[in-house]
């Protein structure tokens, strides 16, 4: 099974990844330890240096960190076939006790890779390295999580095997079941949808209220992980009865099967990119007097939170209108 | 003015055969006057005048520039000192755009085009209006002597028009600082004395004016207003 051309990919890419950020994290910790902008010294100008070398390799190898995710998703559904019981992604994760803790923590390290990537280029903004010391902070964060994951994702994938009995969708998200799947798919709906209309509703006036005073960053980076937290139950709860036109299929993952037009990837990138952007509207937000990015971080800020409002109604939509075509009522 | 503080530039540090080029400069230039670097060859001049026109970085010490970039990056007060050895390589790119001319010893012309597209090359990123950097362009080459030259290709040049069209490119720009390296080498003494002329407008315009140079004409014009000896990549005499 090891030489499934997903599993390779996977293997290969995060091992290229940790060994990038294993060698960039000592750097950063070199630099955490041993910034002064203000010396001429030789080991000074040396991490300086360094520096451009140390963060470009970081943004690319984050880049296909964030990318791997959709990679590991896409290889977990392909692979269920090979497993007796799993009729998608969801089976196939659950085959030995490492695919969905490796999930958990692929999705922890995008979120926080996309706000690297955010510091990142705010950063390259301003003439004296204004973000330095936060970005490297959170890349020795990112480096331990990220070789978790390679070692989980690594015992996942060396630890499949085909006579594996596994559980189905069914099984696992089904109402009245044990466990925090089951209990996500049991949220009634009643519930679910003004919660999630509520949600919606608040991050579009945050968002408003950000862009039009230039107030609320932090409550609206708030609210971005809310609807992103939100979506997701609802999408268990509700909306994905709609698009399986079942009223007691409540899996997150068979979204991603060609029946239903691969729409759970469109699905799970609006709401990453969302929370990724509004993410980055909060964490910008102490920056914005800095002298040298006074004027690079409220227009970098307006840009964000304008693509997580987008992204965020374009989830709306694509439910909304998937919601309407169905046949379903329920 | 420029201000240099310890400023050393080692070729190859950390390898088997490091080459120490300049070597703990400390050095106040003044704006709006000439200094010439005065040296034998291999004495450091031409390096720290790279390093000084952001073409290279130290590879310790630092470069301040006060009141010499102020529109090369935003929000900058015109007064205020900037270090130029520590800026990410896109603001030394505006800074290297807007604030230095550079001349070289080989000119650096790019063959095969005409004269006047070779002085419209350094404008070409600043997304100025072309009909404005043309007639510029026109406005500095006639004022060179070049007006019948225009059209024509740079490889049909005599050596002083060659190095008057490298002028006209080097200022293109309004550049606040000029910096020539060995600008008389290859020119006789009625060419050499010609240049001197044409930086005594420079100098008189207030562009401060940095020179390398082992020629007499140069370092011991009444143009400059202080000579910089160097020797092994230390100075040695100011005067």
């Amino acid at each position: 099974m090891i030489q499934h051309p997903g599993i390779l990919a996977l293997l290969v890419a995060s091992g290229i990844v940790s060994l990038l950020l294993a060698a960039a994290g000592w750097q950063g910790f070199r630099i955490l330890r041993g910034w002064d902008l203000r010396s001429g010294s030789e080991v000074q100008l040396d991490l300086e240096r360094r520096t451009y070398l140390v963060s470009t390799l970081v943004a690319n190898a984050l880049l296909i960190q964030i990318l791997s995710l959709f990679l590991f998703i896409f290889t977990a559904d392909g692979l269920h076939t090979q497993f007796v019981g799993a009729m998608c992604a969801a089976g196939s994760l659950a085959v030995n006790g490492y695919g969905y803790p490796t999930l958990l923590v692929k999705v922890a390290t995008c979120l926080l890779a996309g706000v690297w990537l955010v510091l990142h280029r705010a950063d390259t903004q301003g003439y004296d390295y204004p973000l330095i010391r936060p970005k490297y902070l959170l890349l020795l964060v990112l480096v331990p999580l990220v070789l978790t994951e390679t070692w989980l994702q690594l015992s996942y994938l060396t630890g499949l095997k085909a006579d594996v009995m596994t559980s189905c969708c069914g099984s696992l998200f089904g109402q009245g079941r044990q466990g925090f799947a089951a209990e996500l798919a049991g949220l009634p709906p009643r519930i679910m949808q003004p919660v999630f209309g509520g949600t919606f509703g608040a991050l579009l006036l945050a968002g408003f209220a950000l862009l039009r005073f230039r107030r609320g960053a932090g409550l609206f980076s708030a609210l971005s992980l809310a609807f992103l937290l939100v979506a997701v139950a609802a999408l268990i709860s509700f909306f994905c009865l709609y698009i399986y036109e079942l009223p007691t299929h409540h899996c997150p993952f068979c979204l991603l099967q060609r029946e239903y037009g691969w729409v759970g990837y469109p699905l799970y990138a609006t709401l990453l990119g969302g929370a990724i952007a509004g993410l980055g509207v909060g964490v910008l937000a102490p920056f914005r007097r800095q002298e040298s990015l006074a004027g690079v971080v409220p227009a970098m800020q307006a840009r964000l939170a304008w693509t997580t409002l987008v992204l965020a109604a374009l989830f709306t939509l694509i439910v909304g209108v998937w919601m309407a075509l169905s046949p379903l009522r329920l | 003015m420029i201000e240099l503080a310890q400023v050393v530039k080692t070729y190859e540090a950390g390898l088997a055969t490091p080459f120490t080029a300049v070597d703990g400069v400390t050095l106040s230039i003044p704006a709006a006057r000439l200094t010439v670097f005065k040296g034998p060859s291999g004495s450091g001049k031409t390096t720290l005048l790279t390093l000084i026109g952001c073409m290279a970085r130290p590879t310790s010490g630092r470069i301040h520039l006060h009141g010499l970039a102020a529109d090369a990056l935003p929000h900058l007060d015109a007064t205020e000192a900037l270090e130029i050895t520590s800026l990410p390589e896109r603001f030394l790119t505006a800074i290297r755009r807007r604030t230095f001319g550079f001349i070289f010893q080989q000119f650096n012309l790019v063959r095969g085009i005409s004269v006047l597209e070779n002085v419209l090359l350094p404008t070409y990123p600043t997304g100025e209006d072309p009909r404005a950097v043309e007639a510029r362009a026109v406005a500095r080459l006639e004022s060179l002597g070049l007006a019948r030259h225009l059209r024509a290709s740079v490889d049909r040049l005599s050596g002083g028009e060659a190095q008057r069209v490298a002028i006209a490119r080097a200022l293109i720009n309004d550049p606040a600082v000029i910096i020539a390296d060995e600008p008389t080498a290859h020119l006789d003494s009625r060419l050499s004395e010609d240049f001197m002329g044409l930086m005594s407008q420079f100098k008189e315009a207030g562009k401060t004016l940095l020179i390398t140079s082992h020629d007499p004409i140069v370092y011991d014009s009444e143009l400059a207003d202080r000579v910089v000896e160097m020797r092994d990549g230390r100075v040695v005499s100011e005067a």
